[in-house]
């Protein structure tokens, strides 16, 4: 009678977990999972659900020592009770968590442990899953290894070999997926490839993928894909050179953040704008969305974003003569680049201080047009006077590395 | 010096700009366990058998 109950009570724990899960609180989830567990079962494929979805859960919450822990004990447990189809969920569960903690090795064997098993019991929804989690292990192996300031499809081979396994395993998930009709899954798997194209340099390709991955989200009313996408291929067509089709991408990835209300993402798309319209040689609209971004960046208190933006608009400032302001902003990313640390940035805002100090200098003892004469004098002898030409240089360095494509075209 | 700075920095500029995360990841999918299916499954198990029985 007494086991009776406490089965009963650890049952009850553990659903009341589940249903708190499935609302998406987590964090009650776990008290109720953590509370089933104290009471205890003697059922071994109850204690596996538990721990599975501790493991979720904490996976949910971002604490992915914890998530680790929990589908590391599913795993041994299932492996114990020979139950191979939950060994399969427990090794995906693992190989995502270990892929989160840059564990990819070990992320590879799970992975692949999962696969084995769906393959054997030909489980097609299984395999798919197993796929997507391998490609997923894989593009995070091939980001994680260089990410130095090289530019997408110029990075180490290394990289670049990670990056072609991920593209294999989502082609191989697509080919599932498509079978199956599953929609959703599909919309994921272009999501990914797409980004992987863009890493490996493949624009028009990635191009291709983000337009799937956007008309599937549309099909669902998923806003948040449909914002991802159009970010993404504005990432893309930044690196076709097509500026103001990427402008347009972003606009609408503007709108959708905004209704949305994710402020973090609403910045990031401003930037991106500012950023944009920078590469068009439109100062003033860059101005304008790289002041939408600071104001955002401040209100949620992101200084290094702040930073950033202040870097920004002391360029696009200079780019148009405002001297004043550029000094304004420079000073301003000077003083962030201090507070947070940033050595590279703070050398950056020096030599622009420093610049900005010069050409005001030399602003009272002429006049705005001779200045703007010195300007171009310098922008087209190299090197003539240093302080000035390093900075016309600099910034043609950024959009070479940019949009190595558009560049080499419009010569 | 100077020639080295203006490298990092542009380096540095270039990687934040448009790809600080070489794009927007799709959420992952996790293996889903639940113990109410399981408990129907045994309940409905255990129906069976005693009105077999």
């Amino acid at each position: 009678h007494v086991r009776y109950r406490m089965e009963v009570s650890c049952l009850e724990l553990a659903l009341e977990g589940e249903r708190l899960c499935k609302g998406g609180d987590y964090r009650a989830g776990v008290s109720f999972f953590e509370a089933a567990i104290q009471v205890g079962t003697e059922d071994l494929q109850v204690l596996s659900a538990i721990y599975s979805q501790l493991g979720n859960a904490y996976f949910h919450l971002h604490d992915y020592t914890k998530a680790l822990e929990f589908h590391r004990h599913d795993l041994t447990l299932t492996r114990t009770i020979g139950d191979l189809l939950g060994e399969a969920k427990a090794s995906g569960n693992l190989g995502n968590t270990l892929k989160v903690l840059g564990r990819f090795d070990e992320a590879v064997v799970c992975c692949q442990r999962h696969l084995d098993i769906v393959s054997e019991i030909s489980d097609k929804v299984g395999q798919a899953r197993a796929l997507y989690n391998f490609g997923n292990v894989y593009h995070a192996k091939g980001k994680s290894i260089c990410w130095s300031g090289a530019e997408p499809g110029d990075f180490p081979e290394e990289v670049m070999i990670a990056l072609r396994k991920a593209a294999e395993y989502y082609e191989a998930n697509l080919a599932i997926v498509k079978e199956l009709g599953d929609r959703a899954a599909q919309g994921r798997t272009y999501g990914n490839l797409g980004n992987t194209h863009y890493l490996l340099g493949n624009f028009a390709k990635a191009v291709a993928s983000h337009d799937q991955r956007l008309l599937i989200a549309k099909e669902f009313g998923d806003r948040s894909a449909e914002r991802r996408a159009y970010c993404n291929l504005g990432n893309a067509y930044i690196f076709l050179g097509d500026f103001e089709v990427a402008a347009e991408h972003y606009k609408r990835s503007l709108q959708l953040a905004r209704q949305l209300k994710d402020r973090a993402v609403e910045a990031q798309a401003c930037y991106s704008l500012g950023n944009t319209y920078t590469l068009l040689q439109d100062y003033e609209r860059a101005i304008d969305y790289h002041l939408k971004h600071l104001i955002i960046a401040q209100d949620l208190n992101d200084r290094i974003g702040e930073g950033r933006a202040c870097w920004s608009l002391g360029n696009a400032h200079t780019a148009l003569g405002n001297h004043d302001q550029a000094m304004h902003f420079a000073e301003k990313h000077l003083e962030i680049c201090k507070e947070t640390g940033d050595r590279t940035g703070e050398l950056t805002a020096r030599m622009n201080v420093s610049d900005l100090q010069t050409v005001l200098g030399l602003s009272y003892s002429t006049n705005n047009s001779t200045l703007s004469e010195n300007k171009d004098i310098d922008y087209n002898l190299h090197g003539a006077r240093p302080r000035m030409s390093r900075r016309h240089s600099m910034e043609n360095l950024e959009l070479m590395q940019l949009t190595p494509d558009k560049m080499n075209g419009q010569k | 010096d100077e020639h080295q700075g203006e490298a990092k920095s542009s380096a540095v500029a270039s990687s934040q700009i448009f790809h600080s995360d070489g794009g927007e990841m799709e959420p992952e999918t996790m293996e889903i366990k639940s113990v109410s299916d399981y408990f129907t499954k045994m309940h409905m198990g255990s129906l069976m058998s005693r009105q077999k029985g």
